[in-house]
């Protein structure tokens, strides 16, 4: 059984297909994130509840290891496809030309939109997950007050900046991701594929200026 | 003087259609446990060649196969169009398989040999039913059942087909049963090697000998049987609508082994080409026949008149087929519609800058049909069109002329597909024997397919427990082996060494010009004459002036070129000899003294209702010329009629 | 025919004298092209010139010349087949070209398609696929009446879409991972579609694109270039209900995939 598993896992297709399911997983995660940056939007004590409320939980572990497991199951898969994908033409052409037709911007540049993503990922975290720890009180509460980690992090323009353009990376990442994802699990109906090319792309859009509009909103917000 | 041989056909007694029933039940039979025991070469992976090597190895066989081309798809049987005949009756207009088999014969303007074509008739049904269950995508109606059209000549719809694709998606399907079996372990492809010898042990074809391609390497094969499945040799005529490497070398070197080699000057000239456009030009692409059951085919009545289609006004137009043949119009058969496209350009009534061409006009159709009903009908068949010519013929009448197509003649065989050579088999365009003078159209996937699928398997064990080749093995080791082995390793090292001056490609255009001048449309003894010698002429002076760069190892495509080429030299002055002694006009072969008024082909059939089998006597010999009488106890001989 | 109009061409030509050789960019002038020749016939031309001193002719695969047997390959100015849509390179003609271009003219490369010499390669690695599951196990003399297997025209169309394929390797050329994607699951695509190929469809995809792993083609990032510069414009779509069919059979099926 295990090794029939190893041989399927092996096969390209499904290495394609692990990428899309771990992909739209990470779309999810993307999705709820952002919802709970909204929470900004409402005020720092419902930010920092709603954080609390998810670090408190024993259960965050559980969560943590399930998403780290589809992160680094999605890097590295993308890492091994990309280095076969490399292998499987070791003479380059002395002239290439895209068709026009075939390929888009998001499409070519999927392997170096995934890295600046990761290292956007990694300063992430020690950004604010194992950034500053300021201290607050809610409801006699004692809870980190993440939302001062961040406005803080945002008032420098340069890690605006840097933020902005992650994000329109990831918007460019997940607008062909989105939808090759389907194709790879093998959605694909005449009728349908129209909608989902524009749904990718509208996903892609959402997802961007949603998180785009938090560090913005931070640096405006000027610390208070 | 040599006698003239009378060959025998080996036709099985009794009634014509109960012949093939029961030559199948007498025919010996090879142990299903003994198959494994025997080897068999097929050279060709067309449609005859790749149909026999699966069906071969499926019956448990091992077969060797081998290509020119990079892999089994690619032979030429994958450019034919239009589609495949079958007598299924699917559209209750009154097909029968004895109406194909009649209308087959006819259209040969019987010089086919009758047994074969029934037998053909009556299997095509079973060719059908095998490349529908191999998955071949034939067209279909609404309700899922198979589409028919009629197509090039038949007054019943019985072409069944798939777009304008139909040679390629039969072919694949024989690849494909034969890559079914080359998984298994059956069938061994060899591509790119070419066959450059047959060899001979004992008077039975053992094997043959290859050039690598790549390496350029000489390989030694042996096997039971060897079967010939390599096309047809319109190539000699530079250009044609065959292949870049479509060649009739195979075919040749088994003629000089001692089969013989029947009909050679039945070409077919295929009336819907799109016409030549300049000297640097290098094959000729086909129209399918199949727009002539749209098109209407036309010249202007008033010689040279230069105006453009669209201005000359319908008064002054000839739509010369629908004049001269009412109820047939312009889906007479191909041979019969390339020599009036003829006539029409030599009255100068040609059209186009060359004046060598005649409009096929879909203005009617589009009118009648709507152009989205003919889009959806030739719209490959448009589009290829535009992109050779830049016209839109949508908008502008297509320019269209004849071209060399296919050739009828080809090695002899008896009914088993054996030639003179035991043991060395022709299938397909190789061999003569099922159009006769001229073929019909969708006639020639039927042929190469029931050739492969339905009689050599049946046939070829005939042969070789018949002969008990079991008990009688011979090896690569065989001196015969390297014998051919060193003939061919000089004539290639010959052709390196000459180091004259002019490209093999300059001899083959002047080969083809003297081919398409005076062995073309239509033929006469002085021009005829008068090719033998200039052919006679060219060979002597390419054997002393051509120019082949490169070495014998690795790939040289000028020395691969300038083997099949140095063969063409030979051939063609065959087939300028068969035509020359051929006193008669029948199908593709019109001779202008014997014509009648109407300039229809004029029959002799007193004195040559017979095949004619030219029998090789040595370099710069002439050949024997035998005969196999041709008889028809089934069909009555009449003047074929297409008014 | 319009010899006023006659081309000179600057053509970047590789030449690779055998397999072994590593290989170069040559440089050749090529005068009086004839915007009526097809790409193929220029190179006709030109290899005359080069005979006639006494250079070795460009080797390129070539044999219809009609657009159908998927012998011609050849990348022209970085595109398979040329910048035509739908189009082989024998079918390509000179008019799309303008006097003085320069023309780059190069072998289709991947690991699977090695050189053999300037600029053929060797598309072996295509029927060893096809041998590993392209066809219907029937043998000849089984089949039942054609009529008697009614076959949906839409799908018989589609079967025919996909069935269009000239195995040319465009598609694998063309490819920035150099997969082999379109081509397998054209011919996967059309034996699915068809019931004749439902009997071993489960163990004919599965074996095939093992086959298709094995021999070192790429991955398949959903680009869709390999559509774009197909010759017969086969659909993306085959590799999705390629995918489909895969995870499918590697669910339910009972056989494990064999390259």
């Amino acid at each position: 059984m295990a090794s029939k598993l190893c041989t399927y896992l092996k096969a390209s297709v499904v290495k394609k297909q692990v990428m899309a399911v771990t992909g739209l997983l990470l779309c999810g995660f993307l999705v709820s994130h952002l919802i709970g940056n909204c929470l900004i939007y409402v005020g720092s004590d419902a930010f920092n509840t709603y954080a609390h409320a998810l670090t408190s939980n024993k259960l965050i572990y559980v969560a943590e290891a399930i998403l780290a497991a589809i992160f680094f199951t999605h890097i590295g898969l993308a890492i091994k496809l990309t280095v076969e994908n490399k292998k499987a033409r070791p003479v380059q052409y002395y002239m290439k030309q895209k068709t026009g037709r075939g390929a888009t911007f998001a499409s070519s540049t999927m392997p170096y939109t995934g890295m600046l993503i990761l290292v956007f990922l990694i300063i992430h975290l020690i950004n604010f997950k194992f950034g500053p720890v300021y201290m607050t009180q809610i409801d006699g509460i004692e809870v980190r007050d993440l939302h001062k980690t961040v406005v803080l992090y945002f008032q420098s323009p340069l890690n605006v900046l840097w933020y902005v353009i992650a994000m329109i990376a990831l918007g460019i990442h997940v607008s062909h991701g989105f939808w090759s994802a389907f194709q790879s699990l093998g959605f694909s109906h005449p009728k349908y594929n129209c909608g989902l090319k524009l749904i990718s792309k509208l996903f892609a859009v959402v997802i961007a200026l949603g998180y785009i509009a938090l560090p913005i909103y931070c640096y405006l917000l000027g610390g208070k | 003087m040599t006698d003239i041989k009378k060959l025998d056909g080996k036709v099985p007694e009794g009634p014509l259609r109960e012949k093939w029933t029961n030559h199948k039940f007498n025919m010996k039979l090879v142990n299903p446990a003994n198959k494994r025991k025997y080897n068999v070469i097929v050279v060709g992976t067309g449609l005859a060649g790749a149909s026999a090597s699966a069906t071969l190895a499926e019956l448990g066989y091992n077969v060797k196969t081998f290509c020119i081309q990079d892999s089994g798809r690619r032979a030429h049987s994958i450019a034919a169009q239009g589609g495949i005949n079958a007598a299924k009756n699917y559209p209750n207009d009154g097909d029968s398989v004895w109406r194909l088999f009649y209308d087959t014969v006819k259209g040969g303007d019987y010089r086919a040999r009758e047994a074969n074509v029934y037998r053909l008739a009556e299997v095509a049904n079973s060719i059908i039913d095998q490349c529908a269950a191999q998955g071949v995508p034939f067209a279909r109606e609404y309700g899922g059942t198979l589409s028919n059209r009629s197509f090039g000549g038949a007054q019943v719809s019985r072409t069944f087909y798939a777009r304008g694709q139909t040679g390629q998606q039969l072919l694949l399907g024989a690849y494909q049963s034969m890559m079914k079996e080359v998984g298994k372990g059956k069938v061994q492809v060899y591509t790119r090697r070419e066959m450059v010898e047959l060899v001979i042990v004992d008077g039975m074809a053992r094997g043959i000998i290859t050039r690598n391609l790549i390496t350029g390497e000489f390989e030694k094969f042996a096997a039971d049987a060897v079967l010939l499945c390599t096309g047809g040799y319109g190539n000699a005529y530079f250009l044609s609508s065959n292949a870049m490497a479509s060649n009739g070398s195979a075919a040749w070197k088994a003629y000089k082994k001692g089969a013989m080699f029947a009909n050679p000057c039945f070409t077919q000239i295929h009336p819907t080409c799109i016409p030549v456009h300049g000297t640097n030009q290098s094959k000729l692409t086909l129209m399918s026949e199949s727009l002539r059951n749209d098109g209407r085919v036309w010249v202007p009545k008033a010689p040279g008149d230069k105006r453009k289609p669209n201005e000359i006004p319908e008064s002054e137009r000839d739509y010369y087929l629908e004049r001269k043949y009412p109820s047939f119009g312009n889906l007479v058969p191909r041979d019969v519609a390339a020599r009036n496209a003829k006539l029409a350009v030599d009255a100068g009534q040609g059209v186009g800058s060359t004046g060598v061409a005649v409009y096929l006009d879909f203005a009617d159709a589009i009118k009648r049909d709507g152009l989205e009903t003919i889009k959806a009908k030739y719209g490959n068949l448009f589009d290829m069109y535009e992109r050779i010519t830049d016209e839109n013929p949508y908008e502008v009448p297509m320019r269209i002329y004849p071209a060399v197509h296919y050739t009828m003649g080809g090695l002899w065989v008896d009914y088993n597909l054996q030639t003179t050579i035991p043991g060395c088999f022709a299938l397909g365009e190789a061999n003569f024997s099922d159009h006769g003078a001229n073929r019909l159209g969708a006639s020639a996937l039927m042929q190469g397919l029931a050739d492969g699928y339905f009689v050599i398997p049946y046939t070829l064990g005939n042969y070789l427990a018949g002969e008990g080749l079991i008990n009688k093995k011979v090896s690569a080791d065989h001196p015969e082996f390297d014998k051919a082995m060193k003939e061919s390793k000089d004539r290639f090292s010959k052709l390196l060494s000459i180091n004259g001056k002019r490209s093999v490609d300059t001899f083959h255009r002047e080969l083809g010009n003297i081919m398409w001048e005076h062995v073309g449309m239509a033929r006469t003894k002085e021009g005829l004459e008068t090719a033998i010698s200039e052919i006679q002429k060219l060979r002597k002076e390419f054997w002393q002036d051509v120019k082949v760069t490169g070495t014998a190892e690795g790939i040289n495509l000028e020395l691969e070129k300038a083997n099949r080429v140095a063969d063409f030299l030979e051939l063609g002055e065959l087939m300028a000899r068969d035509a020359l002694t051929r006193n008669e006009s029948c199908g593709g072969h019109l001779r202008e003294e014997y014509q009648t008024e109407e300039n229809e082909a004029k029959r002799d059939d007193e004195n040559y209702t017979h095949v004619a089998a030219w029998e090789y006597k040595g370099d710069e010999q002439t050949p024997a010329r035998n005969i196999e009488e041709l008889k028809y106890d089934n069909v009555k001989l009449t003047q074929r009629s297409y008014k | 025919m319009s010899s006023d109009n006659l081309m000179t061409l600057n053509l970047k030509i590789w030449r690779q004298q055998n397999s072994k050789d590593s290989g170069k960019i040559q440089d050749y002038v090529l005068e009086g092209v004839s915007p009526d020749s097809s790409f193929l016939e220029m190179l006709d031309q030109l290899n005359e010139k080069l005979i006639a001193e006494g250079i070795d002719p460009v080797s390129f695969d070539h044999d219809c010349r009609e657009g159908i047997c998927g012998m011609c390959s050849l990348m022209i100015n970085g595109q398979a087949h040329g910048p035509e849509r739908e189009t082989t390179t024998c079918q390509l003609h000179m008019r799309k070209f303008n006097d003085g271009d320069t023309v780059v003219i190069e072998p289709f490369r991947a690991r699977a398609f090695p050189v053999l010499k300037d600029l053929m390669v060797d598309r072996g690695a295509f029927d060893e696929i096809i041998a590993a599951g392209g066809f219907t196990n029937v043998n000849t003399g089984n089949a039942p009446d054609a009529n008697s297997i009614l076959i949906p025209q839409s799908d018989a169309e589609l079967a025919m879409d996909a069935a269009a394929c000239i195995g040319c390797g465009a598609c694998v050329a063309s490819c920035k991972n150099a997969s082999a994607m379109l081509f397998v699951s054209a011919k996967v695509s059309q034996l699915a579609l068809l019931p004749q190929g439902q009997v071993e469809a489960d163990q004919r995809v599965q074996n095939m694109v093992a086959k298709m792993d094995e021999l070192g083609f790429g991955n398949c990032t959903n680009e869709a270039e390999c559509e774009a510069s197909c010759p017969k414009g086969i659909s993306i779509s085959n590799i999705a209900r390629m995918n489909r069919d895969y995870l499918s059979a590697a669910v339910k099926s009972k056989a494990e995939p064999k390259a």
